[in-house]
């Protein structure tokens, strides 16, 4: 047997998902933004994503293959898995922002094949919420300000600011609104993006490794903000490999 | 791992150095190159025919002259250039002096019909010559004229034109009645007489005096047409040894006035009579083609002497003072005089009936001064020239009429007034006859109201005119003896572009005008002499004579001081570096004598633009200007100008390719810095001191100074010329100093930055173009950075624009500097161009800075949901904000740098750097994309 089909077995081996479902929907209440009607925000089916094997002559990496996944509104689905297994590249994918080697993306039933990306931009303004690894926040701008960035495309920065204040406060940031990124903790700046990523009424959360590199006080305030906007019928898709925050999700897909 | 893997790893140290030994070679070798090229042209051409011009009185700057004729401005005694000549150092001294302004009449101008009546054998001249027609090979006869007389109206006019105008000098009618001429025989005592007479009832036809009527001949029917008008001529002495020894093969044209007789036998009468003998003693037809042998001398053009010695004989003009002038004297002519005549035959109550033509003829360069060659004889269209019948003897041209008329009045020059004042101080000064006027000064502030440098172009004083050079006593009326012509294109080509001072006696001064009366600018027009009386010289000498001719001319007294400059060359060979010492040695010995010696390293032409006023007037007398002609004037010293201009102009892009070298270490510097920060942190967590530390970073940038010292050593004993010892010693301390300052920044630093809180007086971010601003305004050193880069770059661009601009220019100046700025022409170019490349480098290593974080938030905006129009707009607004602020930089810049090379292309070379600026914004969006 050739080195080749022993990294496809490896591969396929890997990608072997155990799913399981943890809880039962939740009521909901302490709504902040309603979600839509749609049962089933963002759906991956067939995803494969390689890296490499171009003409310089790297080695071909098959990071996901033939991956398959349903986000139901209100639901907290984890993505785990050791460094390197592709969490981060499923949520990219997920969130429109690369290109799946095969397979489709679907946003509320609609592909993401047949949208330009004027339009993958405008959709994924109303309906996802990403929240980087590290936050991803801008230099030189208050967490106030952070916050109201996505609201600028549709020039409603004023008319989104006290809720912008609002969802600081309920990060617990109320009272570091002007602070800059580079004088807040690293949970703080995560749960500045976490109120970013709410801003403009996102039906799917999008969250990369939010706990990474947190202490565990930081990181279970976190999970605590995640869960709360489940219960506001907001879908989350969480990338992460800390335990907490996969004992809480109501859905796992663990990869290999 | 080790210094030098280190070095190599820290791709910016490595890029850095290695950018820096590219610019330092490109910069020494085309450096050397252009300067080797430069000084061997200068050396190989600007040793003219003579190196040394001396003038008895001195012109406010001498850098300027006109090379028409001579000066005028006189003052240098026989004994004086003998002196000069004594002098150990002296090769050749040749003086030269305006003569005389002679004014002459054209040759009566006819108009010719043929009427060849046909072969009698009792007509003079029609036997005994061999050279004419056999008999029985004689057409028949011919006429164009009628049988039977027509009445006919003549209008004969002449024109001049300068080139830019016309002006009719006269024009003027005739009527009559011509037939065809017969041949009468008529019955007188002792025989028979055949005479040629007109048919019964002609009139003939008679312009009114002092033309004559119209006469039949044998072939021709001639009617003798209006008096043409008096053309005037200057003459220059020169001393035709010296001459032909300073302008070698170019001067053989001077050889017959060597050999003219000394002043005590130049007897105007004598030689009158010494002519008449010829004819009665008898002279064969081939000696009279020759010209009549006079002391070794064969004098082709006899007749007008001869003509002219009648008149003035009979007139009572030709005194024992007398004198025969030898001349030689230009052949052709730029004057432009038309002479026309329109021809119509009429009835009795004067309708025309008919349009039988009109005629044309122009000086041309068949015209010679003193020997007219019949300029205006005009044929009836149809008619023939049968006059060749008779063999050679009908081919002598009568030559003119009455003697010149010698004058030393020069006050007949148009009066030059004051001009204006512009508003950038140009002054358009000028002065009466006899007064001085400052010309070729430039303004005296910019465009940009900056003082402008007046080095470039030396202002200089002409006398507007000379009033005149009478000496105290009226010479007797002299007679132009010609001895031979001159090209003066032939002389002009044959001595070479960088010998035109001032040799004016052969070098006529283009002119073009430029400008209107009004100050307009004009489609340039090349001006030529008029017979409008203008002035504008712009006609080489019309004759040159010897200095006994000057004396005849003018009457002087012995060792009077009549001559207006000497050129002088040295007793040196080799080329004008070689001959520098010995020349300015021989220049001081002559400036000993109480002499002006200005040392002319190649003269060669300038343009100076000179306002023309009071040029014409109308019929109501109102005089009006020409407007600005620009004048080739002769730069002195041009050697000197273009080594000290275009080395200017190198050592210029030489130093901005070094600025631009600074900026770029800087800006590599602090990428360094940036870079290693974390780097220098670890290692201190691992225990490692500060000195330890700084060792570390001064190691690599060893490695590079290292082998920036090497390339600079090579290159310095390669080249082996101090400025590339210069260029890499400041390299290399530019490097050091980047090095230290690395060093000092990767400092512990003990004090935490403590930001302060977010500031709301800050412009909220609510746009592409407010969050554009905020980064930009968060980043103040890198956009500072960038957009001191973007300005190098405007400046490189606005600089090369200069060169482009000033090269043709300096090509275009003289004759010298077209010949250097064509040998350097391309290093200077790829000198403007590694300069704008090293522009453009700069900014795209600063643009580098903060690239990945650019990215990194250009990636959260999208994954915010902006869209790609928007990024782009962040994109586009961060670059227009650079660029906005680095514009004053680049206009202002290039400005600088183009003053600095071409003053009068700053304007360009700012406009250039703006483009250049504005161009970059675009491109650079599309880089970040």
């Amino acid at each position: 047997m050739t080195n080749e089909l022993n990294l496809d077995r490896e591969a396929h081996d890997r990608m072997t998902t155990s799913t399981r479902r943890a809880a039962a929907q939740k009521t909901r209440a302490n709504t902040i933004v309603r979600p839509t009607d749609h049962a089933t925000p963002l759906e991956l089916s067939n995803i494969t994503i390689h890296y490499g094997g171009g003409k310089n002559g790297a080695e071909a990496v098959n990071v996901v293959d033939d991956f398959n996944m349903t986000l139901h509104a209100g639901e907290m689905h984890c993505v785990a898995g050791r460094s390197g297994s592709g969490k981060t590249s499923i949520l990219t994918v997920g969130a429109g922002l690369t290109l799946p080697t095969s397979g489709r993306v679907f946003w509320e039933g609609d592909s993401l094949e047949t949208m330009g990306d004027d339009e993958i931009a405008d959709r994924r303004r109303a309906l996802i919420g990403y929240v980087d690894q590290g936050g991803a926040l801008i230099d030189g701008m208050s967490a106030l300000e952070n916050v109201l960035l996505p609201a600028v495309p549709d020039g409603e920065v004023e008319q989104r600011r006290d809720m912008a204040k609002d969802l600081l406060d309920l990060v617990g940031l109320g009272r570091r609104m002007r602070h800059r990124p580079a004088q807040l903790s690293g949970g703080e700046r995560q749960r500045v993006a976490i109120a970013r990523a709410l801003i403009l009424g996102t039906r799917v959360l999008v969250v990369d490794e939010p706990t990474a590199s947190l202490d565990r006080a930081s990181a279970n305030r976190i999970i605590s903000i995640l869960k709360d906007t489940t219960s506001d019928g907001i879908a989350v898709l969480v990338a992460s490999h800390d335990h907490e925050l996969v004992r809480q999700s109501d859905t796992l897909t663990e990869l290999i | 791992m080790n210094a030098v893997q280190r070095f190599i790893r820290s791709r910016v140290l490595l890029l850095t150095a290695s950018i820096l030994i590219v610019a330092m070679c490109l910069s020494v070798l085309v450096q050397g190159q252009s300067q080797a090229a430069l000084n061997r042209t200068v050396d190989q051409n600007s040793r003219g025919l003579y190196d040394i011009l001396v003038q008895a009185k001195a012109s406010s700057s001498g850098a300027l002259m006109q090379p028409d004729i001579a000066t005028g401005q006189g003052g240098i005694g026989f004994d004086q250039l003998d002196a000069i000549r004594k002098l150990s150092g002296t090769s050749v001294a040749a003086p030269i002096s305006l003569v005389s302004r002679v004014s002459q009449n054209l040759e009566a101008p006819r108009l010719d019909a043929t009427d060849y009546l046909g072969y009698n054998a009792g007509l003079a001249g029609t036997a005994g010559d061999p050279t004419a027609t056999d008999p029985s090979k004689w057409p028949a006869a011919q006429s164009v004229l009628s049988d039977t007389p027509k009445k006919y109206r003549l209008t004969a006019s002449a024109v001049s034109s300068n080139g830019s105008s016309e002006q009719t000098l006269f024009k003027t009618t005739a009527e009559g009645t011509l037939g065809k001429g017969k041949l009468v025989e008529e019955q007188v005592a002792g025989g028979k007489n055949v005479r040629i007479a007109g048919p019964a009832g002609e009139t003939g036809i008679k312009f009114p005096a002092p033309a004559g009527g119209s006469e039949h001949t044998l072939f021709n029917l001639s009617v003798a047409l209006p008096l043409a008008p008096q053309v005037t001529e200057s003459v220059v002495a020169v001393d035709p040894v010296a001459e032909r020894a300073l302008l070698g093969g170019a001067g053989d044209f001077l050889a017959p006035l060597e050999k003219a007789p000394p002043a005590d036998a130049r007897d105007a009468g004598a030689i009158g009579r010494h002519f008449e003998s010829l004819f009665t003693s008898g002279i064969t037809m081939d000696q009279l083609k020759e010209g009549p042998d006079f002391l070794g001398v064969k004098l082709k053009y006899w007749a007008p002497l001869m003509t002219q010695y009648q008149q003035a004989k009979n007139a009572g003009q030709l005194t024992a003072d007398s004198q025969a002038i030898p001349l030689i004297v230009r052949s052709g002519t730029s004057l432009d005089l038309k002479y026309s005549v329109k021809i119509e035959e009429i009835d009795n109550a004067g309708n025309v009936t008919k349009d039988v033509g009109t005629v044309t003829r122009s000086l041309d360069k068949d015209y010679l001064p003193f020997v007219s060659k019949a300029p205006f004889d005009l044929a009836w269209p149809g008619s023939k020239d049968l006059s060749s019948l008779m063999g050679d003897t009908g081919g002598f041209g009568q030559g003119l009429y009455n003697p010149a008329i010698w004058s030393t009045d020069f006050a007949t020059a148009p009066k030059y007034k004051d001009g204006q004042t512009a508003g950038n101080g140009a002054v358009e000064k000028s002065a009466v006859p006899g007064e001085w006027v400052t010309v070729n000064r430039l303004p005296e502030k910019g465009a940009n109201g900056a003082a402008v440098d007046q080095t470039q172009r030396t202002p200089v004083d002409e006398r507007s005119y000379r009033e005149n050079l009478q000496t105290g006593k009226k010479p007797a009326t002299p007679l132009p003896m010609v001895y031979g012509t001159f090209d003066p294109a032939k002389v002009q080509e044959a001595a070479g572009d960088v010998n035109r001072l001032p040799l004016g006696g052969y070098d006529p001064t283009p002119m073009t005008l430029t400008k209107d009366g009004s100050g307009k600018d004009t489609t340039p027009t090349a001006l030529k002499p008029s017979l409008s009386a203008t002035g504008l010289v712009s006609q080489s000498a019309g004759a040159i004579t010897d200095y006994y001719g000057l004396a005849a001319a003018r009457g002087y007294d012995k060792n009077a001081s009549v001559i207006d400059a000497v050129r002088v060359r040295a007793k040196v060979d080799g080329t004008w570096k070689q001959a520098q010492p010995e020349v300015e040695k021989l220049a001081n010995q002559i400036r000993d004598m109480g002499l002006e010696a200005t040392v002319v390293a190649g003269s060669a032409r300038e343009d100076a633009s000179i306002f023309v006023p009071g040029y014409s007037k109308d019929d109501a007398a109102k005089e009006s200007p020409l407007g600005t002609v620009t004048q080739s004037w002769v730069r002195q010293n041009a050697a000197d100008a273009v080594t000290g201009s275009l080395s200017g102009t190198n050592l210029t892009l030489l130093f901005l390719t070094l600025c631009g070298a600074a900026l770029l270490t800087g800006a590599s510097t602090v990428s360094y810095v940036r870079k290693r920060r974390r780097e220098a942190g670890t290692l201190r967590a691992m225990g490692w001191t500060q000195r330890r530390i700084r060792t570390w970073v001064l190691a690599e940038f060893g490695v590079g100074a290292a082998a920036l010292a090497a390339a600079g050593i090579i290159l310095s004993l390669v080249s082996w010329n101090p400025a590339t010892a210069i260029v890499s010693a400041s390299v290399l301390v530019l490097y050091c100093a980047a090095a230290f300052f690395a060093a000092q920044q990767l400092r512990h630093r003990e004090v935490i930055d403590q930001e302060p809180q977010h500031d709301e007086r800050l412009i909220p971010v609510d746009s592409p173009l407010t969050f554009a601003s905020r980064q930009l305004s968060t980043n103040k050193f890198n956009t500072g950075s960038l957009a001191i880069a973007v300005g190098v770059f405007g400046a490189a661009v606005g600089g090369l624009a200069a060169l482009l601009i000033d090269i043709p220019r300096a090509a275009g100046a003289s004759a010298l500097s077209g010949v250097a700025a064509a040998s350097i022409a391309l290093p200077s170019i790829i000198l403007g161009i590694s300069g704008v490349a090293v522009g453009l480098l700069l900014t795209m290593v600063t643009g580098r800075f903060e690239l990945a974080a650019k990215r990194q938030y250009l990636g959260t905006l999208q994954a915010m949901g902006w869209n790609p129009d928007m990024l782009g707009q962040v994109r586009f607004f961060e670059n227009a904000m650079v660029g906005t602020i680095g514009l004053p930089l680049g206009v202002l810049g290039a400005l600088g740098v183009g003053l600095i090379l071409a003053p009068y292309a700053a304007l360009w070379a700012a406009v250039a750097g703006l483009v250049a600026v504005l161009c970059w914004i675009p491109i650079a969006t599309k880089v970040v994309q």
